[in-house]
């Protein structure tokens, strides 16, 4: 993909090579993303997927040995984790993590009151933090007493993924990277967590959607489908590419690229 | 003896006013003249050394003296006291004094020289203390007293002369009595001091005593405690202990469960820094069943700090349905700090459950990234993991009269870890 094509250009990833441990994951991606764009990458176990994911976010683990992250046209390879998100991007985990004695709504809070002091703005009140974190919790059809237990503690699959889309909601970030967000859902909390990322999209955000199934896809429509192979995109295209994929397995495009 | 002159020592018991407690004290001098105070080659103090506070104790018997209140601890008197709604026993430099006005219900207090004198001692550090104290507190519970009973040990000096303070407190409560008791340790100024406090609880039958204890003694400060616990028929004993500030500090707390259906429930919480060691020393005898014990302690050490934890439990021959529980588990924020844990376990009866564990860790990184990426800072989220650590312990307390002033004294403490090191 050409380098900053899109007058509307969010992220623009250049050339991305991504070594954790001893491992090449990443080996030359590139991907452009723009403003008001839902994109979905797909493909097999192993290919990147959620490097990449951890990458944009800025997992130490995930060292950059070549290539550029480009965030807003600012290289952001050097920002700490929590300077990305303050700007702006969110990862939602693939597999979020549980952490007893943290309070759900202090974490939330935390994260929110960061994210407005960094915009200069002031922090919320706890009287008007309550009344966001239960109305988004209504959206999602979560039980308000979510916020008393501590962050994701002894939460089902289904209701530590929602509690990421919660964060989301919350935090309203202008790039939201789900990670296999829809893995181990249940059909209604597919469908709330669908409806969560829905409302969130409008012009002046970006979602990208890391997937393995096409399910998801059904309930979020994106406007472009990559797929990554080896550590880069080897094939892009609408949301019919998705049907298409679903259908013939990733082989096909695999060994199209390489040939 | 270790580091305290015995002819000094023999000459000050010598001098104290006479009293009914002559005898024990003319005994606990023979124990001390025989063993001494323990060294590090007796294994239970083998990374404790007593050397520096025997050495205090020293100093002060070459010129005694009851130093001078400070208006620090004056302050810290009326602080407490609005802190919460708490009935205030005042044991300050050595001298008994309440700080409530009118007795409260159910509780009658006495001087432990109106008593039938103490046990002959045990140990050396009780001996140092039946020997040296000038008297004790006896504090009888016969009914449900309305607010919480609160100890208050309160060691400040205003000159920079090493001070003593030996100090003993003996609580019985009645059957089927219950009471609250906040244990509070505390000091001020900047002279070397050393507190050896010695406390006997002993529950009658279907007696309940909730009891919190808080250390937060100037830093250069040394404490030994010694708790012994006895529990009777259905007697149930429930604590929570936070160790937070002092130089040295060495608690024995043990539990004896005689009688069947006794309980005993007890949490413990070490925030251990630069310069500091703490030393938790726990024994749970059980000597019939049914009965039960669980202990959970969790430590949280940074800077060049030291940790100690010992938790025996001890199934007696017969005590069959036992049921034992202890745990320990630390966080090691330094490559600095260092903790030597051990549980022990001696059971001689059949029919028991008893488990133990014990942990050693860092912070995890997972949660760490997680919360990062959520946009708080590094600091604030090793902040936060470890305030969570914590949280157990501050889940477990008995009862709410302290918490506000405890969760201030948390945070700031915690305020105070700089350089984290995540992995070692």
């Amino acid at each position: 993909m050409t380098r900053g094509l899109k007058d509307n250009t969010m992220l623009n990833i250049d050339n991305l090579h991504v070594r954790t441990g001893e491992a090449d994951i990443l080996k030359g991606l590139s991907l452009e993303i723009g403003a008001g764009e839902v994109h979905a990458i797909m493909g097999p176990n192993g290919s990147g997927k959620s490097t990449l994911a951890q990458a944009i976010a800025g997992h130490e683990d995930y060292d950059i040995t070549a290539g550029r992250i480009e965030f807003d046209g600012k290289d952001i390879a050097e920002l700490d984790p929590e300077e990305r998100a303050r700007e702006g991007i969110f990862l939602g985990f693939q597999y979020p993590v549980e952490i007893p004695g943290v309070n759900n709504a202090y974490l939330l809070k935390a994260a929110l009151n960061a994210k407005r002091k960094h915009d200069g703005q002031e922090e919320i009140d706890a009287f008007e933090f309550l009344k966001l974190a239960k109305e988004k919790m209504a959206l999602l059809g979560m039980d308000p007493q979510f916020l008393n237990r501590g962050v994701n503690e002894g939460f089902s699959g289904g209701e530590k993924k929602r509690n990421e889309i919660l964060q989301m909601a919350v935090l309203e970030p202008r790039l939201a990277i789900l990670d296999e967000t829809d893995s181990g859902l249940d059909i209604d909390a597919l469908k709330a967590v669908a409806e969560g990322v829905n409302a969130l999209r409008s012009e002046d955000r970006a979602i990208v959607l890391v997937t393995h199934y096409q399910r998801l896809l059904d309930y979020i429509t994106p406007d472009f489908v990559h797929v990554l192979s080896n550590g880069r995109i080897v094939h892009s295209g609408d949301k019919t590419l998705a049907t298409e994929l679903e259908q013939r397995g990733y082989d096909w495009v695999a060994q199209a690229a390489a040939g | 003896m270790n580091g305290v002159d015995l002819t000094r020592l023999r000459a000050h018991v010598g001098g104290l006013a006479a009293s009914s407690l002559d005898a024990a004290r003319k005994r606990a001098l023979k124990a001390l003249e025989t063993d001494g105070l323990p060294s590090t080659r007796h294994e239970d103090w083998k990374y404790t050394d007593l050397a520096d506070v025997a050495a205090i104790s020293d100093a002060w018997l070459t010129r005694p003296h009851t130093p001078t209140a400070t208006a620090a601890g004056d302050a810290f008197i009326d602080e407490l006291k609005s802190a919460a709604d708490i009935d205030w026993l005042l044991l300050r430099n050595g001298s008994i004094e309440a700080l409530y006005a009118a007795a409260p219900e159910g509780i009658v207090t006495s001087r432990l020289s109106e008593n039938p004198p103490p046990d002959a001692p045990t140990n050396a550090l009780t001996a140092l203390n039946t020997a040296l104290i000038a008297d004790g507190l006896v504090i009888q519970v016969d009914a449900n007293p309305e607010r919480p009973l609160g100890l208050l040990f309160l060691d400040d000096a205003d000159d920079d002369r090493a001070a003593l303070s030996q100090t003993r407190v003996d609580i019985r409560v009645a059957a089927g009595s219950a009471v609250d008791i906040v244990e509070y340790h505390a000091s001020f100024g900047d002279s070397p001091h050393y507190s050896n406090a010695v406390l006997t609880l002993d529950l009658g039958e279907n007696a309940l005593a909730r009891h919190l204890r808080v250390q937060n003694r100037g830093r250069g400060h040394s404490l030994t405690q010694r708790l012994d616990v006895a529990l009777a028929a259905s007697a149930r004993f429930q604590s929570a202990a936070f160790d937070l500030g002092g130089k040295l500090t060495r608690n024995d707390l043990a539990v004896d469960l005689a009688a069947r259906g006794a309980g005993a429930e007890f949490d413990g919480l070490y925030l251990t820094g630069e310069g500091q060691h703490m030393d938790n020393h726990t024994r749970v005898d059980h000597r019939v069943g049914p009965a039960t014990s669980r202990q959970a302690y969790r430590g949280i050490l940074f800077g060049r700090a030291r940790g100690v934890w010992n938790g025996k439990a001890v199934v007696h021959e017969g005590a069959d349905g036992t049921d034992a529980e202890q745990e320990n588990h630390n966080l090691l924020l330094s490559e600095h700090a260092e903790i030597d844990t051990k549980p022990e376990l001696e059971i001689y009866a059949e029919d028991v459950r008893c488990s133990h564990g014990t942990t050693v860790g860092q912070l995890d990184e997972k949660a760490l990234f997680y919360l990062r990426s959520r946009g708080l800072s590094g600091d604030e989220a090793r902040r936060l993991l470890v305030r969570a650590f914590a949280a157990r312990t501050i889940e477990a307390l008995p009862f709410s009269a302290l918490d506000v002033h405890l969760e201030t004294l948390l945070d700031t403490r915690l305020a105070e870890i700089k350089d984290i090191t995540v992995s070692l």
